[in-house]
């Protein structure tokens, strides 16, 4: 099973953020959307990615944005920020995945989704700025965490859990002392996230204490949010239902908000 | 999605959101196949981790309940509710409510049949009266305490006081139960209880599996108790005495009790004396007898006194299922197992103090019993994972130890399987005592592998 050394050894595998891709985040952090989009042209993997990305479906534009200053302008400062973090993240992807039945459209997608449903709970909380914009983007770090440490060990877990529910952070927790999240701390590390970013990552998983009220309070938005993507046909056919822990009890206060900001039709399927 | 099985009760755990766009997809064909092919007596759903559910997504899995249990004749249901759901569930589906609900998992655990001989007291309440006395007799008849209260009021009163009881049953619901004979253990017997009239169907409502596994694992004495037959025709008589011949190959003895014959056919009752069975008019005749017990095979899981020699064909496996042993030992903690002796010889334990044990069977192509006998600290060890604390209940690491032998137990089905050799494999059996173990086999021979683990010693025997 898994083990401290192969954790170990995916932290130090762990590429750092390419340097095209931070100068063109520090411009977007500065207001300077004309430079950024100067400067992601440099990098042709990003050019693609922020224009197919860009044209997805989620996103709703009617016609096909091709300029990467007009996509600049029209994303904003904030969607920018998410997008190259998104873009980060991209580079973690696995070509092929072991431990859940996803492909890179449905992880994309999950993305875009986690973004702008988090754009729309931090407008509802009051609470939209830049940082809290981000965190949102580390939060997929946990499932490409999960498919490369659990990939070769997919027949193990099927047999741990045929004779009891253990989710996969609980697992890596009780063999290593080390939850998957705290393995997404290290990539915010090393990417230079906020520390504000991880620590509310962290929090998503239900399991942390001593956080102040607006770190609770963000934690626990995600923490549904998460679950209620992973409800999604397409994710439960992928194998995230059963990803982490759910915590009902740490969510059950904001349960009624949240079906309102998501307008979740209770009536629906 | 894929159902977690404890002892005999398999339980799907979705979490989140639940509606009739993605509960397909938790159930593919796959997933029913495998859940198909379980050895179970019940079927749940658990709602502890959904937050939102309606009544398009529990279709989902109520028409799989139901399918499988039309197929399988096992009880199915939903579980792990709070009243609120509840009171929900009940609203979606009104009369029609063709399925049980049952609070929590433990609850739904006390109307199966188990290896543990402990009854439980249990505190009961419904508002409806049938309700509560078809939990009061299932829980009677599968070896429980029900303690039933007939007001709302006095339940109120008698809940202030939980640490009496092991459960107290509420918002619970029985429906279509009782379509298995209902089972328990006393001691080292094993107690069916039959009634009404018994024809064809007891084929489908005994439990085959569960009496081969019990006779498999070590269990001599089966008692039918009989007071509520009314009377039996032919059909039901073969099946008894083919029960009758099968149990003589493992020396193991049948009894009816409480059957009267004023509407059965006495020549019924001299037909099954042939092939065996014994009869007697009261319980107490047999449980408080020890002589007669000991001479039952009753007072000790005593292996029969034909000892069955090992096959080439099991030996022949021998490497299969110490990789299978080893391997699972080394996925649950990380650290190495290494193989130190093997031989061919009784079981031998040293020191069997400070130890636990376990055993699980398998039967069909081939048969026999693999047992494991682990220091305490090893067998803590080797369940840390499953429980996820440190801890000193024994009860919690024994549960734990027969979750970790089902594991082996599984991996040696596939192994055999992979070799085209179809087996089944029994309920585990833990032992607080190795004493009670080493009584059972003590005059079986097989290998015995002793085995290394970080610094101690464990014992993996293989036997018949």
């Amino acid at each position: 099973m898994v083990t401290k050394d192969e954790i170990v050894h995916y932290i130090q595998n762990i590429p750092p953020a390419p340097s095209i891709v931070k100068q063109t985040l520090d411009f977007t952090r500065a207001g300077d959307l004309t430079k950024a989009a100067k400067c992601a042209e440099e990098d042709p993997a990003l050019k693609l990615y922020l224009k197919t990305l860009v044209n997805r479906p989620v996103y709703g534009f009617r016609n096909e944005v091709t300029d990467l200053p007009q996509i600049f302008g029209i994303l904003g400062v904030s969607t920018a920020q998410q997008i190259l973090y998104n873009y980060l993240m991209s580079v973690l992807v696995p070509k092929k995945w072991d431990l859940f039945e996803l492909d890179h459209h449905a992880f994309y997608d999950l993305q875009a989704s986690l973004s702008n449903k988090w754009t729309k709970i931090l407008s509802h909380l009051g609470l939209l700025n830049h940082d809290n914009e981000s965190a949102i983007t580390l939060l997929p770090a946990s499932i490409i965490v999960c498919d490369a440490l659990f990939g070769t060990h997919k027949h193990e877990v099927e047999q741990l859990k045929s004779v009891k529910s253990l989710d996969y952070n609980t697992i890596l927790f009780r063999l290593c002392q080390l939850s998957l999240f705290d393995i997404c701390n290290e990539i915010a590390k090393k990417w230079e996230l906020p520390e504000t970013v991880s620590r509310v990552v962290h929090a998503s998983s239900g399991n942390d204490h001593n956080l102040n009220p607006t770190e609770n309070v963000l934690a626990q938005w995600m923490h549904l949010l998460l679950f209620f993507e992973l409800s999604q046909s397409t994710y439960v056919s992928a194998g995230l239902n059963e990803f982490i822990e759910f915590k009902i009890d740490f969510v059950q206060d904001i349960y009624e908000s949240f079906m309102q900001v998501v307008e979740y039709d209770a009536c629906n399927g | 999605m894929r159902a977690t099985v404890k002892g005999r009760v398999a339980v799907f755990h979705p979490q989140g959101f639940l509606d009739g766009n993605n509960a397909p997809s938790f159930l593919t064909i796959d997933d029913i196949r495998a859940t198909e092919s379980l050895n179970i007596d019940m079927l749940l759903v658990s709602l502890k981790k959904v937050i939102f559910f309606n009544k398009n997504g529990l279709d989902v899995f109520i028409r799989m309940l139901i399918n499988m249990r039309n197929q399988k004749h096992i009880a199915v249901g939903l579980c792990d509710y709070d009243s609120a759901k509840f009171k929900t569930i009940q609203i979606f589906y009104g009369s029609n409510l063709n399925f049980s609900l049952f609070r929590t998992e433990k609850i739904a655990e006390l109307f199966v049949a188990t290896n543990k001989s402990d009854p439980k007291t249990i505190l009961l309440y419904n508002e409806d009266p049938s309700q509560r006395s078809a939990m009061a007799i299932e829980l009677f008849d599968y070896g429980h305490n029900p303690i039933i209260v007939q007001s709302k009021k006095e339940f109120e009163e008698k809940k202030q006081n939980p640490d009496l009881y092991y459960a107290i049953v509420e918002d619970t619901y029985l429906g279509l139960f009782g379509q298995k004979v209902a089972t328990r253990v006393t001691g080292n017997a094993i107690i069916y209880t039959i009634g009404n009239f018994l024809d064809a169907e007891i084929g489908n409502t005994f439990n085959i599996a569960y009496h081969n596994n019990s006779l498999n694992v070590g269990f001599r004495l089966f008692i039918f108790d009989a007071y509520k037959v009314v009377s039996m025709n032919v059909h039901a008589l073969n099946f008894f005495t083919k029960l009758a011949s099968s149990a003589a190959e493992y020396n193991a003895t049948i009894c009816f009790v409480g059957l009267t014959f004023d509407k059965t056919p006495i020549t019924f009752k001299n037909d099954l004396e042939d092939a065996g069975m014994l009869f007697f008019d009261q319980m107490e005749d047999i449980l408080k007898n020890k002589e007669l017990l000991q001479e039952l095979g009753g007072s000790s899981a005593t292996a029969s006194k034909k000892t069955r020699s090992l096959t080439k064909g099991l030996i022949n496996e021998l490497p299969g299922f110490i990789d299978a042993t080893v391997s699972t030992l080394v996925m649950m903690t990380n650290a190495k197992a290494a193989k130190e002796s093997m031989n061919i010889q009784t079981l031998e334990v040293k020191d069997s103090q400070n130890q636990y044990a376990s055993s699980i069977g398998f039967y069909g192509d081939l048969d026999g019993m693999i047992i494991l006998i682990f220091p305490k600290t090893v067998a803590k060890k080797a369940c840390e994972l499953l429980i996820g604390e440190e801890t000193e209940n024994e009860e919690a690491i024994l549960d734990s130890l027969a979750e970790f032998v089902n594991i082996i137990g599984g991996r040696a089905k596939t192994i055999l399987g992979e070799k085209k050799n179809r087996v089944d494999i029994t309920l585990p059996r833990t032992y607080s005592d190795v004493n009670s173990l080493l009584e059972m086999a003590q005059n079986k021979k097989g290998v015995q592998v002793d085995l290394s683990f970080e610094g101690s010693h464990f014992t993996f025997f293989l036997t018949r």
